[in-house]
C-alpha cells in the first residue's frame, strides 16, 4: 500500500495553532512531525522590564492557563533572591493552582476531546431510561434521571432537524472508530453539557482569592496580597471562604461522580487504546504544593523516570533540584530559531529564522527542550507514575483502583487512554487537595498567623532563579537572569515545548510525535486516531508558542499529499 | 437586565490586545451601573462561556481579519454568528464564539443578543502597546458601545473627567489592572 501523508492544520478544539504531519502506511502512522505554526513573543517583550512585574505579563501569554504562568513566573524571581513564603500565601496559592486544575481537566475532557470518542449522532437513537440505568450503575449523581436525558436528547433532536448539530463540527459521527452504545454517547453529551456550570465554580473560587479570573491580581514577590480578614466584611471574610468551600464540594463531587465515571465507562469501552500512544516513556514532575515557608515539604512527590520503569525512578524532593536545574537545555537544530546548539534557559536565545515546513530540516517553532539531552513527557501521566513511583498512598489507591476496575496493568497506562484515565485521577486528587488546603488555612489563620507575604525588595546585582509548577499540563518552569533591577534574559518552558516538541540535533522525535507512531488510521481521510492520541496530550500550543494566525471558521484540513 | 462588555485579545502582541486595552480605557474613562460589567478575557476561549451565559446583552471587542484596511471597525450580531455569516476571520480564541452561542442555547441560557465589535489590527508584533492608529480607536470605539448602551436603556453611564494618566498607564500594558 502506497504511503500517504495526512497534515492536520490545524488541529481542532485546541487552544492555539498546531500542524501535524503523519506519515501512514499499511492503515497505521509510520512517522509524525508536530510543528507549532506561530511564535510567541514573551522572551523579547520581558527584556528591560522590573522582574517583580514580569508574572502581571507571563500570565497572558495565554487565556487558559494563565494563572500557571503567574506562579511560576513569581517563583522564578523568590528563586533568585531565595525569598521565603509565609504559609498563608502557600495554602492560597495552592488552592488557585488546584483549582485551576480542577476546571482545566474538566474542560479538556468533556470540551475539548471527549468528541473524539463520543459520537453525538449515535445518541439521538439513545433511550433515555436506559441511559438512566446506565448512568446510575455508575454513580450516585442526581442529575442522572430519565427525565433530564429525555430533555438533553429532545434538544438535540431539535438541533439536528435544523440542521444545526454543526456545533459539534469537529466530530467524526459514524466514524468506524466510534464504539460506544447510544446511551453512553447521551450520557457523556448530558454531562458535557452540565460540566460549564462546574468549570465555573472553580473559576469562581479563583477570582474570590485572586481577586480576578482568569487574569489573578494577588500575587507578589515573596507572597500574595490577599486580604484576609474573618470578621471583615470588606476582605476575604469567613463568609466567602465559606462560599468557596462549597464551591469546591460541588465540583468535587461533579468530578467524583460525573467525570470519573464517565473516563472509566468511556475507557472500558476503548481499551485497545491502552496500546496506542505510548511513544517517549521518560518521565518527569516535580514536586507540588509547597507546605512550608521553604519550599521543602510537597503534597505530591516529584520523580524522574527512564524508559518507563518505576523501579529505577529517580525522586525530585525540590522544586530546585540540581540535577533538573542544570541539565535542561533547549534543543533549536529542527526548530525556526538560529543556531544548532542546544542552550540552558538561562542561555536561551529567542532570535527567529524562518524556513518554511522542512521535515528534513527545520520545521516547528517550537523548541525542543531536553533533560540529561533525552526527550521526556510531562503531564497528569508524568506526576502520576511519580506519586506511583514514590509509594504516595493517594496516588497508588486511586491509580489501583482504575487499574482493576479497568482490568489493566500499570504498563497500560503508557498510551493514549492511559493520559487520559491519570488526568481524571488527577482531577479528583486536585479536588481532594483544594479542600484540604483551605482546611490548613483556615486552622492557620485561627492558630493567629497573620502575614501573608513576606516584602522582598529587588537589590541590584545579578540574579538567577527558575519557577517550577507542576501545571494541568505538566511541569512548566519560567528561568529568569536579571542585573541591576531588570531583566535581562526569561525563557519559559512550558509543558506543551515539552511535549509537542520538534525533533532535536539527533534527529530523536518529541513525546508527539513518538506517540503517533503504530497509531492505527482507519481512514486517511477521517484521521480520528490521530487526533484522539494528540487530544490525550491536553495540547496547548498557545503558550508553547502563541498563534495569532486567523482560522475564522475552518475547521480541520486535511491535506492527503 | 444585566449588560456583559468583554474584552477578548493577547495584550503580548500589540494591537491584537485592544480588547483588553478597550476594558482599561472604558474603566478610566467612564462610570457604569452595577448591571453593566466590564470583563477582561484575554485570550480565553470556551471558558468564557459562562460570563456570556450570564448577560442578557453581550458585547465582545476583539481583532479580526478581513479585506479591510487597519482600524476599520466592524460589527456583527448574533443572528450573523448561527447563521454562520460573519464573513470575517477571527482570532484563534474566538473560534468558539458561535459554538459557544449553540451550546448555550442549547442549555437553555443563551444571552439575548451578542455583537461582536471587531477592529482589524496594524501591528501584530510582540508588543504591550497599541499602534498609533489603533490607540485611537480607542475613544471611538467607547462611543460605539455607549451608543448601544443607551439604546438598551441604559442611561446612567456616563464619561468621567479626563485625568491625563491613562495612556501613559497603557503603555505600561497594564490596563488589566487600572
Amino acid at each position: 500500500m502506497a504511503t500517504r501523508t495526512i497534515t492536520l492544520d490545524p488541529v481542532t478544539r485546541i487552544e492555539g495553532h498546531l500542524r501535524i504531519n503523519a506519515e501512514v502506511k499499511d492503515g497505521q502512522v509510520s512517522a509524525a512531525w508536530s510543528s507549532a505554526q506561530m511564535w510567541r513573543g514573551l522572551e523579547i517583550i520581558l527584556k528591560g522590564k522590573a522582574p517583580q512585574d514580569a508574572w502581571v505579563f507571563a500570565q497572558r501569554i495565554c487565556g487558559v492557563c494563565t494563572t500557571v504562568h503567574a506562579i511560576a513566573s513569581i517563583r522564578a524571581v523568590e528563586n533568585a533572591l531565595k525569598a521565603q513564603v509565609p504559609l498563608n500565601a502557600q495554602y492560597i496559592r495552592n488552592i488557585i493552582m488546584a483549582q485551576h486544575s480542577v476546571q482545566d481537566h474538566i474542560i479538556h475532557f468533556y470540551h475539548l476531546s471527549a468528541l473524539d470518542w463520543v459520537d453525538v449522532l449515535s445518541a439521538l437513537q439513545a433511550d433515555p431510561k436506559k441511559t438512566a440505568q446506565l448512568a446510575q450503575g455508575l454513580s450516585n449523581w442526581p442529575g442522572n434521571s430519565a427525565t433530564e436525558f429525555k430533555a438533553v436528547q429532545d434538544k438535540l433532536k431539535a438541533f439536528a432537524a435544523t440542521g444545526r448539530l454543526g456545533i459539534f463540527s469537529s466530530g467524526y459521527w459514524g466514524h468506524p472508530a466510534m464504539k460506544l452504545p447510544p446511551e453512553a454517547n447521551l450520557m457523556a453529551v448530558t454531562h458535557y453539557l452540565s460540566a460549564l456550570d462546574y468549570q465555573r465554580k472553580a473559576a469562581q473560587v479563583i477570582a474570590i482569592l485572586g481577586g480576578k479570573n482568569p487574569h489573578i491580581q494577588n500575587l507578589t514577590v515573596g507572597g500574595v496580597a490577599s486580604a484576609i480578614n474573618i470578621d471583615n466584611p470588606a476582605t476575604l471574610n469567613v463568609e466567602r471562604l465559606t462560599f468557596m468551600r462549597t464551591l469546591m464540594q460541588e465540583t468535587r463531587d461533579f468530578v467524583q461522580q460525573v467525570y470519573y465515571p464517565d473516563l472509566l465507562a468511556i475507557a472500558g469501552a476503548y481499551k485497545d487504546w491502552f496500546g496506542y500512544g505510548g511513544g517517549v516513556k521518560n518521565y518527569f514532575a516535580v514536586p507540588e504544593f509547597p507546605e512550608d515557608a521553604g519550599g521543602t515539604k510537597f503534597t505530591l512527590p516529584g520523580v524522574l523516570i527512564h524508559d518507563g520503569d518505576l523501579q529505577t525512578a529517580r525522586p525530585i524532593t525540590s522544586q530546585a533540584d540540581d540535577f533538573l536545574v542544570g541539565n535542561i537545555h533547549e534543543s533549536v537544530a529542527r526548530s525556526w530559531y538560529e543556531g544548532d546548539t542546544a542552550l540552558h534557559p538561562w542561555q536561551g536565545d529567542t532570535k527567529a529564522k524562518y524556513t518554511d515546513f522542512k521535515p528534513e530540516g527545520k520545521y516547528s517553532w517550537c523548541k525542543a527542550p531536553r533533560l540529561d539531552g533525552k526527550p521526556f513527557q510531562v503531564g497528569p501521566l508524568a506526576q502520576m507514575l511519580a506519586g506511583y513511583a514514590a509509594g504516595n498512598t493517594r496516588v497508588r489507591t486511586m491509580m489501583d483502583d482504575a487499574c482493576s476496575k479497568l482490568n489493566i496493568g500499570l504498563n497500560d497506562l503508557h498510551s493514549t487512554m492511559g493520559r487520559q484515565l491519570a488526568r481524571g485521577i488527577r482531577a479528583c486528587i486536585m479536588a481532594d487537595i483544594s479542600l484540604e488546603q483551605i482546611d490548613k488555612l483556615l486552622a492557620n489563620i485561627a492558630s493567629g498567623d497573620q502575614t501573608y507575604a513576606n516584602p522582598v525588595e529587588i537589590p541590584n546585582g545579578e540574579f538567577k532563579g527558575v519557577g517550577f509548577h507542576e501545571a494541568p499540563r505538566g511541569s512548566l518552569s519560567h528561568w529568569i537572569v536579571f542585573k541591576d533591577r531588570k531583566i535581562e534574559n526569561y525563557q519559559a518552558v512550558v509543558p506543551s515545548t515539552w511535549n509537542a516538541s520538534p525533533r532535536d540535533e539527533k534527529g530523536e522525535p518529541g513525546p508527539y510525535e513518538a506517540s503517533l507512531v503504530g497509531n492505527p488510521v482507519a481512514d486517511p481521510e477521517k484521521p480520528l486516531e490521530v487526533l484522539r492520541t494528540i487530544h490525550s496530550f491536553d495540547p496547548c500550543i498557545a503558550c508553547a508558542v502563541h498563534t495569532i494566525d486567523p482560522e475564522g471558521r475552518e475547521i480541520t484540513r486535511i491535506k492527503v499529499i | 437586565m444585566k449588560v456583559l462588555i468583554l474584552g477578548a485579545g493577547n495584550s503580548l502582541l500589540s494591537d491584537e490586545g485592544f480588547g483588553v486595552h478597550l476594558i482599561g480605557y472604558l474603566q478610566a474613562h467612564y462610570r457604569f451601573p452595577d448591571t453593566v460589567e466590564l470583563f477582561d478575557a484575554g485570550t480565553m476561549g470556551i471558558m468564557a462561556i459562562h460570563k456570556i451565559e450570564e448577560a442578557d446583552y453581550v458585547f465582545i471587542v476583539d481583532t479580526v481579519e478581513a479585506d479591510e484596511p487597519p482600524g476599520t471597525l466592524l460589527q456583527y450580531g448574533k443572528d450573523a454568528f448561527m447563521l454562520n455569516r460573519v464573513p470575517v476571520k477571527l482570532s484563534p480564541h474566538q473560534v468558539g464564539i458561535q459554538e459557544m452561542l449553540l451550546v448555550s442555547e442549547m442549555r437553555g441560557r443563551c444571552p439575548r443578543d451578542l455583537v461582536l465589535i471587531g477592529i482589524i489590527p496594524a501591528s501584530t508584533e510582540p508588543g504591550t502597546e497599541l499602534s498609533g492608529l489603533l490607540r485611537a480607536k480607542l475613544p471611538e470605539t467607547a462611543g460605539i458601545l455607549m451608543d448601544a448602551l443607551r439604546k438598551l436603556g441604559i442611561t446612567d453611564s456616563h464619561e468621567r473627567p479626563r485625568l491625563g494618566i491613562t495612556n501613559s498607564l497603557l503603555q505600561r500594558g497594564q490596563s488589566c489592572v487600572l
